[in-house]
């Protein structure tokens, strides 16, 4: 490999960098280890970037991403400790008299991702790429070494768990 | 209510219409659907909803620019070491390796003739700190995290030298490695600076007492020395001098 090599990976995987180290911090919840994950993931996407066939540079480094978040948490045994999710809600919106649209805000921000980070990983995962990183079911599947029709049934169940957590704030049909 | 069988149809497909994966007469279908019956658009209202109130505020973060500097320093390492299989080695680079090895060894003929202390240990830290910047030598557990590191420590050399998290102030933890300084295996730890590399030599000290940073520079290096906690550290860098400094004083100052 010469600096050529590396230049191209630079401009054809780098770019992608936020979204893997997202990635890897919902999976790992943790930033140090997710640095890590991300940092072996790369190096290891360009140990095979000769195999890499010019698809898509961004699902190719998040399934390498996602491979080596997993074996972090095999390695560190990470068990999952949720936190009870309605002990975790300290603000509410409608308990604060006046409250400032920020703050309403924030506090959703916090209600939204305690509630992501409360899923089982292997729905987060999914609830991450399509939600927040806007992949298609094929990327997902193709991320997660999966079929379509399981990302389809993962993300209907994840997607529900979310209406059931969040349901407070969900605007009741008319 | 139990859910028609009818309807059953509908609501797997709730998902993928919200996510713009359906075929078109697929869509259309489910679409009527929807405007006939009130509990399956009760259903794609409450998907829609968390859809947007997910999407519209679950986190992104941004790579630190300290794991960006990282993979680049560990990513031109990992072509430099891959070389010279490829293309035969330039004449510079060969010329480059001479200097190293004559500076690796005129650094242990100083230490092995004369035993006059100081410069001798400052010549070993120069070419400890030039070979550590070779391919392949920098660290032996690259780690940001401290936890990590300084237990790596334990059972490779017989002082636990302090690793400060400095993340905040802009010198990120790169990783540690055991070297030979003085005829004993040393722990040294790495941190960054931009592209620049600090290494933190330590080992016991005679002395009791702290003893405040002093600087010296040999061959375009910085260095600096100070004692505490019955340790000497020593930071090796190409850093530039005041930059130094505040690494070491907030080295030194954390706990």
């Amino acid at each position: 490999m010469t600096q050529g090599d590396v230049q191209r990976f630079e401009r054809v995987v780098l770019p992608h960098l936020d979204d893997a180290y997202t990635l890897a911090r919902y999976l790992l919840r943790d930033e140090h280890d997710a640095q890590d994950a991300v940092q072996e993931a790369a190096l290891r996407a360009f140990r095979y970037f000769d195999g890499y066939s010019g698809g898509d540079a961004r699902a190719w480094l998040l399934a390498i991403v996602r491979n080596c978040a997993l074996n972090s948490r095999r390695r560190n045994r990470v068990e999952e400790q949720t936190v009870s999710f309605t002990d975790a809600i300290d603000v509410s919106a409608d308990g604060v008299p006046g409250a400032d649209a920020v703050a309403i805000q924030a506090s959703e921000r916090a209600r939204v991702n305690r509630a992501v980070n409360e899923l089982p990983v292997e729905f987060r995962e999914v609830v991450v790429l399509r939600e927040l990183q806007d992949l298609s079911y094929k990327e997902i599947g193709d991320v997660l070494g999966v079929p379509i029709g399981t990302v389809m049934s993962r993300l209907a169940r994840a997607r529900r768990r979310l209406a059931t957590l969040l349901g407070a704030d969900v605007r009741e049909a008319s | 209510m139990p859910i028609d069988t009818h309807c059953a149809r509908y609501r797997d497909s709730l998902d993928a219409r919200l996510d713009g994966e359906l075929l078109p007469d697929e869509s259309r279908d489910l679409d009527n659907h929807l405007a006939t019956c009130a509990s399956c658009a009760r259903e794609y209202a409450t998907l829609t909803d968390t859809h947007r109130l997910v999407s519209e505020n679950l986190m992104r973060y941004a790579a630190p620019d300290v794991l960006k500097a990282r993979i680049r320093g560990a990513l031109s390492e990992t072509a430099a070491r891959a070389t010279p299989k490829h293309i035969r080695t330039p004449w510079w680079r060969l010329a480059a390796a001479g200097v190293v090895i004559a500076m690796a060894s005129s650094a242990l003929t100083f230490a092995t003739l004369g035993r006059s202390a100081g410069s001798n240990v400052t010549d070993e830290l120069l070419a400890s700190h030039v070979r550590s910047l070779q391919p392949g030598h920098l660290t032996d557990v690259v780690s940001t995290n401290q936890h990590n590191v300084k237990p790596w420590f334990n059972g490779r050399v017989d002082v636990s030298p302090s690793v400060p998290n400095l993340d905040s102030l802009g010198f990120p933890l790169v990783g540690g490695r055991t070297d030979y300084v003085g005829g004993r295996a040393v722990p040294v730890t790495v941190y960054a600076r931009r592209q620049h590399m600090i290494n933190v030599y330590a080992w016991p000290s005679g002395d009791e007492g702290d003893a405040r940073p002093r600087e010296s520079t040999r061959n375009g290096y910085h260095f600096v020395e100070w004692r505490s906690a019955g340790l000497e550290y020593r930071a090796v860098s190409d850093l530039n001098p005041k930059e130094l400094d505040q690494f070491v004083a907030a080295f030194s100052n954390a706990r």
